[in-house]
């Protein structure tokens, strides 16, 4: 095994940490742990974009999208921390089975 | 005269259209203002449109007269008002292209001109009646506005010069006929009635249009001067069974059946035509099956069942029938079956009205009777006795009808509830109260029952003496052997054929006598069984309520009282429970009618009387005075081409005294057994044969039951098929189609619905599984490959493109076996080979990604030949230095290769071209021979 | 092994631990330190890949602006900002989905080290993912999503101050424990017999212009 690191180390850590997110979302009930979860996802995606930027030197446009993203990010956890709050006031949990208001 | 013929000349015949102008000209009047105008306006706007029409009907008779005196051929007086449509068809009757033309146009003849007569005549005899009889009801312009309606259709049907024509007139007069039935229709009896009279008459305008498309497609024409000139192509035979080349179920039928029912059956057209011509016919005149509608449209006001069931309406029929005579007896069969079922008719009729109480009802089954004589007629072949007693029942039955309504007028001052003052139970010993009612009255009896020297014996007695000796005989131009045993046109009319109508129509005749004797005895003789007659009783229920007068001055000396007429409607049911008789009513003297009503009464008895010396056939047998027969002498021209076939029996000058003998003895036996049974008997002798065979008594009351019977099958057909699709809309409609499929629908929303449980997570779970999918399918191998080529040195290179997980396999050896070069997939992505000239190979990759997916692409690479065109550009003018120097060069260069190829557009593929190898300079002296590619184009690849 | 191989090591480590925590922890606080390890190992990665300002950009926003917003939620959710994860409804398509996921994982795993071809770095100079050359780039390709950028800060500001305000409710009168109140819970004078005291300021009564 080639112990350099080739960029495909840092494609398998990425996919590992995606999942690792991607299942703590789906399963975790605990809203904030999903929006913990929806954080992990994001930066597994950075990391993916700057590992191929790194590869790919042309230009910086992957350091960018990743710095927008961090950007947006923050914003959205913001926005979303704001709506738990008020989800816990309304149901005094932060059970994500309970908000079932669009249910059928 | 002349002045007359001038100003009307004979192809443009513009009193035609005044007959038919006035009348409809009074309708829209009365129609549209006839509210405004007020009762006076209404009547005299009415009157004068019907007396105008007579006055020039009896001009245009006039002028006709003068017109047909000399000539020997048909004369005939012809309107055209405008050109409708024509169309174009093909058939045996129509050439090619030719156009069948329906022109509003009107004709006048002898035939019609004697119809418009008694249409006009009697129609403003009956306009002036009821003047004086609906004189109370609200709805009197209406009245007059559907009367003047009703002569005008009738006019149009009788001076139409087409079928189509004809049958405007027929349809409008079916339609007024309904208008003036239901003219109370706030009760539904009566609406019921004339619905009843229209869908009728319905009926048989299929007949009729059948007919009309019939002669479109065999003759041609509609127009009656055209069918009489292509009537000859009626005389071929028509295959009507089986329909195409067998029956369907026959081979299913052992073999004897199978034969008979696939064996070819045909009837001559003409057979068809006039069958169908006579349905039309038998809905507008009552016959057997299509009879039920007369009896109930007694529901009208009488003059309505004076005018259009006496002596107009239902004579169209027959004036169909004698208008398209020469047709109609181009086939024996149907002229058979015609008679047949006018027999039949007039002795069923006769039989219902023996046991009838109201006297209306008796009147409209006497109608039926002797419409059924007048197909009778029709039927044998004796078109003017049948004409003749058609305008001789006209005068009798309408006489008859109004004395009716005169004698149902009087019975109103007392009695108002309609069934019982028309019942003859009670009635009685009218003639003492209204004289000039009854002498009229019974010189329409007496024409009816055959009198002798009355109009009515000299009709009937024709019509049956004709029955018995005259017959049709079959055209000879039906080729036998097109007929097969089976077939219904082999007629031959026998001399018992004749003899069976002789004696129907003879037993009809007896029960007319008697029945007609037992009305006349029951209405006016005896002692009157209304009420009890109290001088200068009033009416306590003086009805104010449709604003009128309680008091009527009639204009004779009675003394007034208060009393409603028959004419101011039963929109309000009159609820007197009083019953009838002369232990439980008391009442007022009953009355004579007022002049108008009874003026009409004098005229059409006298007519009635006296009208038979037109046609007096049973004298001119005996005398030969020619003066006798002048109807038919008027109306020879007329059924000059029908009359060619009639032919008499040898036995018929033989006949001729039995049968004026028997039909003496038929009058009085019917009279004098009636007068017997009810004034010398008092009726008891009847109600002892009704307590025996009350059956029989109750069959004929229920007028054989025939209504009941179409209400079984054929209304309960209907109902049934409305079950049918009611069911179908129930359980079809609503439950497959909408609850059903509404019920799919709300199981999938249901199915669907379990996706949808408001969590978050299960919402992403399934749009990271939808981009699973959606990623497997855009991770498919990409097989396109990279083609180098090289034409020049013959080297070729392909290299797939690269991907992530990719594996290759090639086969790229050129040997052609299909086989892979390698059974494993591998990692070399290129491969290179070299071509010769001219040289194809076949290369194949196949491509598969880490997941297995696998996609195959080939290459067709063709090194080409070098063209020996090269760009026209390089052609330089040369030196001879030039080309000294060039030669070598070239024939260095061409030693070693035959030719230069230009590199063109590679191999097929998804290949990027590659850049054009070196050019050369042309080589002139080597150019033409070795290659023959003509120098001065581009290369062509 | 060079030092960038085991720092990439640490730092994955880090990552995945701190993911692992992230979504097995109980407790969200301990939930929240999981993601603080795990951005720092991103943090440290980035630094790997020559991407100087952006590691700097992720401590500063990641490190310490959301993890502390996740902090200071679960604060005040006090100790309802647990939930028990029993008995839930409609999990097999969550479970089948992770099972996917780990299945790409173990394709990841099987691509890395079955011995297909890697791609190894080229060298660089220290000038790529230098500020200098980030910021070139976003402001003068990407200016205009950048100053969308910014309009997006601010609505999500305005936004999560609008979604988690509480709506005053108009009548309500909180209760009252005023230690003070409680002291005098009868009048000091008899002319304040009847008027009790309530806990509403005098101006307030002036103002409105109630009665005592």
């Amino acid at each position: 095994m080639n112990l350099s690191t080739v960029i495909e180390h840092y494609l398998f850590l990425s996919t590992v940490v995606f999942t690792i997110g991607a299942i703590g979302f789906l399963v975790r009930r605990n809203i904030l742990v999903q929006l913990m979860s929806i954080e992990l996802m994001l930066n597994s995606v950075n990391l993916l974009l700057v590992a191929f930027n790194r590869q790919h030197t042309s230009n910086m446009s992957g350091q960018m999208f990743a710095f927008f993203i961090i950007a947006v990010a923050a914003a959205e956890v913001a926005v979303g921390l704001a709506i738990v709050l008020q989800f816990y006031r309304l149901r005094a949990t932060v059970n994500s089975d309970k908000a079932t208001e669009l249910r059928h | 005269m002349e002045l007359l013929s001038q100003i009307f000349p004979a192809q443009d015949f513009s009193l035609l259209g005044v007959i038919l102008g006035l009348p409809a000209i009074g309708a829209l009047v009365n129609g549209l203002f006839g509210k405004r105008l007020g009762k006076e306006a209404v009547t005299l706007m009415a009157l004068s449109a019907i007396g105008g029409a007579f006055i020039a009907a009896v001009t245009s008779f006039c002028m006709l007269q003068h017109a047909s005196e000399g000539a020997h051929e048909h004369v005939r007086f012809y309107y055209k008002a405008w050109e409708w449509l024509s169309l174009k068809g093909q058939g045996p009757g129509v050439a090619d292209f030719r156009d069948v033309r329906l022109d509003v146009a009107f004709s006048l003849d002898a035939l019609n001109a004697t119809m418009c007569l008694v249409i006009t005549g009697i129609g403003f005899l009956i306009h002036l009646y009821s003047s004086k009889y609906m004189e109370h009801d609200p709805g009197y312009y209406r009245f007059f506005t559907y009367l003047n309606l009703f002569v005008f259709s009738m006019l149009v049907l009788v001076l139409g010069d087409s079928l189509p024509i004809l049958f405007v007139g027929w349809e409008g007069v079916g339609l007024c006929s309904y208008l003036l039935i239901g003219f109370w229709f706030s009760e539904e009896a009566n609406a019921s009635a004339g619905k009843k009279a229209f869908i009728t008459n319905r009926i048989g305008d299929f007949g009729l249009l059948v007919a009309m498309g019939l002669l479109a497609y065999y003759v041609g024409a509609l127009d009656w001067v055209g069918i009489d000139e292509g009537r000859g192509q009626l005389l071929k035979a028509v295959k009507i069974w089986p329909v195409g080349d067998h029956v369907p179920i026959a081979n299913l039928m052992p073999e004897g059946v199978k034969a008979s029912l696939n064996e070819a059956r045909y009837v001559s057209r003409a057979t068809l035509v006039a069958l169908a011509l006579f349905l039309g016919a038998m809905g507008k005149s009552a016959q057997f099956i299509l009879h039920v509608w007369l009896p109930d449209a007694m529901a009208g006001p009488t003059p309505v069942s004076a005018l259009i069931h006496a002596a107009t309406m239902v004579t169209a029929g027959v004036y169909l029938l004698c208008r398209l005579s020469g047709v109609m007896v181009l086939s024996p069969t149907a002229m058979f079956i015609v008679a047949a079922f006018g027999a039949f008719t007039a002795f069923f009729a006769a039989t219902v009205a023996l046991v009838q109480n109201d006297i209306k009802k008796v009147l409209a089954y006497s109608t039926v009777s002797q419409l059924g004589y007048m197909f009778l007629g029709v039927g044998v072949g004796a078109f003017t006795a049948g004409f003749f007693h058609v305008l001789t029942h006209a005068f009798f039955k309408a006489c008859l009808f109004l004395g009716a309504g005169s004698v149902i007028h009087a019975m109103h001052a007392r009695i108002h509830d309609t069934d019982q003052s028309q019942d003859m139970r009670n009635m009685g010993g009218m003639a003492k109260f209204m004289p000039g009612t009854f002498i009229t009255f019974v010189a329409a009896w007496a024409a009816i029952v055959g009198t002798p020297l009355t109009s009515g014996f000299f009709s009937k007695d024709e019509i049956l003496y004709k029955a018995k000796t005259s017959f049709i005989t079959g055209p000879d131009q039906i080729p036998v052997a097109e007929m097969r045993s089976l077939s219904i046109d082999n007629f031959v009319w026998t001399e018992s054929m004749g003899t069976g109508l002789y004696l129907v129509g003879w037993a009809a005749a007896i029960m007319t006598a008697f029945y007609m004797t037992r009305l006349v005895i029951g209405t006016f003789l005896g002692d009157f069984k209304g009420w009890k007659i109290v001088d200068g009783w009033q009416d306590p229920h003086a009805h104010d309520a449709h604003g009128h007068d309680a008091h009527d001055v009639h204009g004779h000396d009675h003394d007034t009282h208060g009393h409603d007429h028959d004419g101011h409607a039963d929109d309000v049911p009159h609820h007197h429970h009083e019953t009838p008789g002369v232990d439980h009513m008391d009442g007022p003297v009953p009355h004579e009618s007022p002049w108008q009503m009874t003026l009409p009464l004098w005229i059409l008895g006298g007519l009635a009387a006296f009208a038979g010396f037109f046609n007096a056939g049973a004298l001119y047998h005996i005398t030969h005075a020619e003066s006798l027969i002048s109807l038919e002498h008027w109306l020879h021209p007329v059924f000059s081409s029908a009359s060619q076939v009639v032919q008499e029996r040898e036995s018929a000058h033989g006949f001729f005294w039995v049968g004026l003998s028997l039909a003496i003895v038929a009058w009085l036996s019917g009279v004098l057994f009636a007068g017997w049974m009810y004034i010398q008997k008092q009726g008891v002798p009847a109600a002892q044969l009704q307590a025996r065979f009350p059956q029989v008594h109750a069959f004929l009351f229920d007028k054989w039951r025939v209504d009941e019977f179409y209400q079984e099958t054929v209304i309960g057909a209907l109902d049934s098929l409305a079950e049918i699709c009611v069911w179908f809309d129930r359980w079809v409609v609503d439950g497959i189609l909408a609850r059903a499929s509404a019920f799919l629908i709300s199981l999938v929303g249901a199915l669907l619905r379990q996706f949808q449980n408001g969590r978050v997570q299960t919402y992403s779970a399934f749009t990271a599984f939808g981009l699973f999918l959606v990623g497997c399918y855009v991770i498919t191998p990409h097989d396109a490959a990279r083609v180098t080529s090289n034409h020049l040195t013959g080297k070729y290179a392909i290299a797939a493109t690269p991907g992530f997980g990719y594996s290759y396999r090639w086969d790229a050896d050129g040997d052609e076996k299909g086989e892979w070069d390698s059974k494993k997939f591998g990692s070399r992505a290129e491969v290179d080979f070299d071509l010769e000239v001219n040289a194809t190979r076949v290369v194949r990759l196949q491509v598969m990604n880490a997941l297995g997916a696998v996609n195959e692409q080939k290459f067709e690479i063709t090194r080409p030949a070098p063209s020996a065109d090269e760009q026209p550009a390089l052609r330089l003018e040369m030196t001879e230095e030039g080309l000294k120097q060039a030669r070598p060069r070239a024939a260095g260069r061409d030693a070693a290769r035959p030719g230069i190829g230009q590199p063109s557009a590679g191999p097929t593929g998804q290949m990027r071209p590659t850049a054009p190898g070196k050019q050369h300079p042309p080589t002139l002296d080597r150019r033409a021979a070795p290659h023959g590619a003509s120098p001065s184009h581009g290369a062509e690849h | 092994m060079s030092a960038g191989d085991l720092l990439f090591g640490i730092c994955s480590v880090l990552c995945v631990t701190g993911a692992l925590i992230v979504v097995l922890a109980k407790n969200p606080i301990r939930g929240a330190m999981g993601l603080l390890s795990t951005i720092i190992g991103i943090a440290g990665l980035f630094l790997r890949l020559n991407a100087q300002f952006l590691a700097a950009m992720q401590l500063l926003v990641y490190a310490g602006a959301v993890v502390i917003l996740f902090v200071f939620v679960v604060m005040l959710l006090g100790p309802n900002a647990a939930v028990t994860d029993r008995g839930q409804k409609g999990a097999t398509a969550s479970r089948m989905i992770g099972a996917l996921l780990i299945g790409l994982i173990g394709a990841g795993a099987l691509r890395l080290f079955t011995g297909l071809e890697t791609h190894s770095f080229t060298t660089i100079g220290p000038e790529h993912g230098s500020v200098e050359a980030v910021g070139g780039m976003i402001f003068n390709e990407a200016l205009v999503p950048f100053e969308l950028a910014t309009v997006l800060l601010i609505v999500a500001v305005v936004g999560a101050i609008a979604v988690a305000r509480t709506v005053p409710s108009a009548k309500k009168k909180p209760v009252v424990d005023n230690p003070t109140l409680r002291m005098f819970h009868g009048p000091l004078h008899p002319r304040d017999a009847e008027r009790p005291l309530d806990g509403r300021l005098l101006t307030e009564i002036a103002i409105n212009k109630e009665s005592v």
